[in-house]
């Protein structure tokens, strides 16, 4: 498989860390850099080098690198989720993990056409290929970066324990990816998790407007992202293929230029070369859709989602603070262990107000990251499809006015 | 939009470069009736042509035509006379289809109208009205006229059992299932029509003229339809063709003729490849074209929901953005469809044409060789006869020879003839083709140049949208 040792990823990281920097971070603050120096792709895995150069005092050393795999990216982020102490912030969600199938079957699928193609039009399409595989590494290297970028920016997710084991600790996490049982667990989990939901959100009255409001408009917002990330996604695959077919296009052309009457050969040879021409602009246009369209709603459906995890959470926190003023009361109807039930209910109402404090900053937050992510992005889109259908008109011009001349 | 409908053929050239050649011939045809009784091979359907075609009809009767009036057409001549200011022409338009009839028995008609300068029409703007089996008739007519002397007939859009059903099928209201088929089917007989209008011999064929002038309803074309007997006595004589065309092996001694039926065999197998891939872009751009509405929908569907003022309104710009961007890429894929495998198809059919013309030489071949044999074999029996002393046979045997010599020396001509005029229509074909490919490559560039600066225009008018999101 291909094995790509320097991906140009610092361009795409650069970029996606303005994107996702929280406000209440200093942009100058370089006390803990972090980013993915380098990527092998080897068989099913993917091995990611993470790099860390911090000036902070709890680490033991300055600059240092590590190597991870995928899993140990969920693993990071499940002792966040779990973590109670975090349950009134928005956890970065996890990076998608490397999939690589579809381009695997495309070249499998052209491997077996081998002997239907001649030998150019087998090299171009391989060489697409190649391309489109190492756009789709270079994505998931993007998207794990990203993840941890989030996390090193954050005020009080920079300093977790587990995030400083992640970086530093140079040998194996030692995290096998689930077994059976576990996956199994996990899922029984999830669904009671979910029907919990369900359960809260529909008898559960939330004395706070806001908050009724925000619940509301993240369950209708993420369903809808989730359905516009598909229809991009089907859109953008759907676009490569047209690109795809002019180079079929294209040998077709070249093939008819060399077996027909002499005064057609030029003709055909031309248009032949503008379709090439025009399928790499069509290919870049596909690509750069995918790429700010496409993830850009792909990312806010799994940040939305996370928000809809704080939700619950949050509503999980007010159905304890409501049992333990019906415990409390009932304490003081029996006066047995009434100071005892009056801790839990302190506790309890004060885990409640703290969660909806700062639950209602990282959702103003979200919302600010979204309109900011969303302008940049569509703007960024808009330009460049200006620019690349600006060029197929120059080159489709070149091609008619030399065609015109043929004429002659 | 439609700028592929009859655009080609009436603006080629007109190839009239055998003007004075052939008005000779075609005045002699005007003289000789048609059902010539110098069918000299009727009774010859002892050869091995299973479709013993009736009279057929002789162009040009082969006596005083000089030979050294035939000459190899340059380029160079083909410009002089392209260029040449009193050109004529006729130009079809074919309009206004429209079902006539109910149930089974339901048809098509269109209007065709001409615009010609010919003074061989009796006027210089007219219209009628024709259905589809008149134009298939049309075509089996010159066929019949035409191909034994070598002519290249432009073929007609093909029947289709799926296509008629349809019409026959729909009633006012559902008219989207056929009209698609409808148009396609009028453009195609638009070409075919103006394909043999810019044939020189062909345009002033009587019943060229009749189709296009008289008001009269042409006679029903019975036999033109799939299903009729003589429908089914077709298809036995194609496949009989079939097994002709691949058994008998002429013995080539024009190398011009080898050569040639080389390279229309590989022009063949091209156009068709080169069709299949047109065709393979035509489905992908239709399915971006569909997946870019459905993604159009669900960003207005997320722009309804979004509280944020700006962003939502520049999403819900995005879904107006996407569906015009859908209606780019229809365009285009009509375009693929219309200008590009419309050629093709075209040209496929073409070469079919020019590959029974080839196949017409080897029956007349076949008719001279056996004619050849029969002389032969009369020879043998009069020198028998004169051995034995047999004066009472000599006579006859002596006539025999002579009906004999005679038929050789037709046969010979013809096969001379044939094969003359076949070069003198591909050089013809090769011509127009290679102008009427050019014209369409350029056409189909320009319509991608058209469409992509739409797109321009189309983001150029949302990107301020992108850059007011607060």
């Amino acid at each position: 498989m291909l094995q790509d040792d320097s991906p140009d990823a610092s361009e795409q990281s650069s970029i996606n860390k303005k994107s996702n920097k929280s406000e209440t971070v200093d942009l100058t603050d370089n006390s803990l850099v972090v980013d993915i120096s380098d990527a092998l792709s080897e068989k099913d895995k993917v091995k990611f080098t993470v790099h860390t150069r911090t000036t902070l005092p709890e680490f033991a050393k300055t600059d240092f690198l590590v190597v991870r795999q995928h899993e140990e990216f969920v693993w990071l982020h499940d002792r966040f989720e779990e973590n109670e102490e975090y349950a009134g912030y928005i956890i970065p969600p996890v990076p998608p993990r490397p999939d690589f199938d579809a381009s695997r079957e495309k070249l499998h699928k052209l491997g077996e056409g081998e002997g239907t193609m001649t030998k150019e039009e087998f090299a171009k399409m391989k060489q697409e290929l190649e391309a489109e595989y190492l756009a789709t590494f270079k994505k998931t290297v993007a998207m794990h970066e990203v993840f941890l970028i989030r996390l090193a920016n954050h005020p009080i997710f920079r300093n977790d324990h587990f995030f400083r084991v992640f970086l530093e600790y140079d040998q194996d996490l030692c995290v096998r990816s689930k077994n059976k049982k576990e996956l199994f667990e996990g899922l029984v989990k999830s669904f009671s998790k979910t029907s919990d939901e369900l359960l809260l959100s529909a008898t559960q009255k939330d004395n706070d407007d806001f908050f009724e409001k925000e619940k509301d408009f993240l369950l209708e917002y993420h369903s809808h992202l989730r359905d516009a990330t598909a229809k991009a996604d089907k859109m953008t695959s759907r676009h490569q293929d047209v690109a795809d077919s002019y180079i079929k296009i294209s040998t077709g052309l070249n093939q008819l230029a060399t077996s027909d009457h002499p005064e057609l050969e030029k003709f055909f040879t031309k248009v032949s070369d503008t379709f090439e021409k025009a399928r790499k602009l069509e290919g870049r246009v596909a690509s750069d859709e995918d790429l700010k369209l496409s993830d850009t709603l792909r990312y806010y459906m799994r940040d939305s989602f996370a928000a809809k995890q704080l939700l619950y959470r949050r509503l999980r926190c007010l159905a304890d603070y409501e049992q333990a003023n019906k415990n409390l009361d009932k304490a003081r109807t029996k006066n047995k262990d009434i100071h005892a039930a009056e801790l839990a209910q302190q506790q309890a109402c004060d885990k409640f107000e703290q969660i909806s404090i700062k639950a209602k900053e990282e959702l103003v937050e979200f919302k600010k990251r979204r309109v900011v992510a969303f302008r940049k992005n569509l703007v960024e889109v808009a330009e460049l499809e200006i620019k690349h259908s600006k060029a197929q008109v120059q080159l489709l011009k070149n091609c008619l006015e030399s065609l015109k001349e043929e004429m002659e | 939009m439609e700028e592929s409908e009859g655009d080609h053929p009436p603006e080629m050239q007109q190839v009239s470069l055998d003007h004075n050649d052939d008005l000779f011939q075609s005045a002699l045809q005007e003289e000789a009736p048609l059902d010539n009784n110098s069918d000299i091979f009727a009774e010859e359907s002892v050869t091995s042509d299973p479709t013993g075609q009736a009279p057929i009809q002789q162009s040009g009767v082969p006596t005083s035509l000089p030979s050294s009036r035939m000459h190899r057409v340059t380029t160079a001549e083909l410009q002089q006379h392209g260029a040449n200011g009193d050109d004529q022409y006729v130009r079809v338009s074919i309009t206004e289809p429209q079902k006539m009839g109910e149930g089974m028995g339901a048809y098509m008609a269109y209007r065709v109208s001409t615009q010609t300068n010919m003074q061989f029409y009796k006027k210089s703007n007219f219209s009628v009205y024709r259905r589809f089996s008149d134009f298939l008739g049309l075509h089996d007519k010159l066929t019949e006229k035409y191909l034994r002397s070598g002519r290249i007939i432009p073929p007609a859009p093909e029947k289709s059992m799926i296509g008629s059903t349809k019409i026959k099928m729909s009633n006012q209201s559902d008219q989207g299932a056929s009209a698609d088929f409808i148009e396609r089917r009028r453009a195609a007989l638009e070409r075919f029509i103006n394909r043999t209008a810019n044939h020189p011999i062909l345009r002033v064929d009587p019943d060229f003229r009749d189709f296009l002038e008289s008001e009269l309803e042409l006679p029903k074309a019975t036999n033109t339809s799939a299903l009729s007997g003589a429908g089914v006595i077709r298809l036995f004589n194609k496949v009989g063709e079939t097994v002709n065309k691949i058994t008998y092996k002429m013995d080539e001694s024009d190398s011009w003729f080898e050569e040639k039926v080389q390279q229309v065999e590989n022009l063949d197998a091209q156009l068709k490849n080169m069709l299949t891939r047109v065709e393979a872009l035509v489905y992908q751009r239709r399915e971006l074209s569909q997946c870019t509405a459905s993604f159009g929908k669900s960003v207005a569907m997320l722009s309804n929901c979004d509280e944020h003022n700006s962003l939502s309104r520049a999403l819900s710009q995005l879904a107006e953005v996407e569906e015009r961007v859908e209606h780019v890429y229809a365009e285009q894929c009509n375009a693929d469809f219309g200008i590009l495998c419309e050629l093709l198809k075209d040209y496929v059919a073409l070469v079919g044409a020019i590959k029974d013309v080839f196949h017409e030489r080897v029956k007349v071949y076949q008719n001279w060789q056996h004619a050849q044999v029969v002389l032969n074999k009369k020879r043998e029996a009069k020198a028998k006869f004169e051995i034995m002393g047999r004066t009472d046979k000599i006579n006859q045997a002596n006539d025999e020879v002579v009906e004999w010599e005679s038929k050789v020396e037709r046969g010979q001509e013809e096969f001379e003839n044939i094969s003359r005029m076949i070069k003198k229509e591909l050089e013809r074909f090769e011509l127009v083709r290679i102008q009427e490919f050019k014209v369409t490559l350029i056409n189909y560039i320009e319509s991608l140049m058209q469409n992509q600066q739409q797109l321009i225009q189309i983001w150029e008018s949302f990107l301020p949208e992108a850059k007011a999101i607060a």
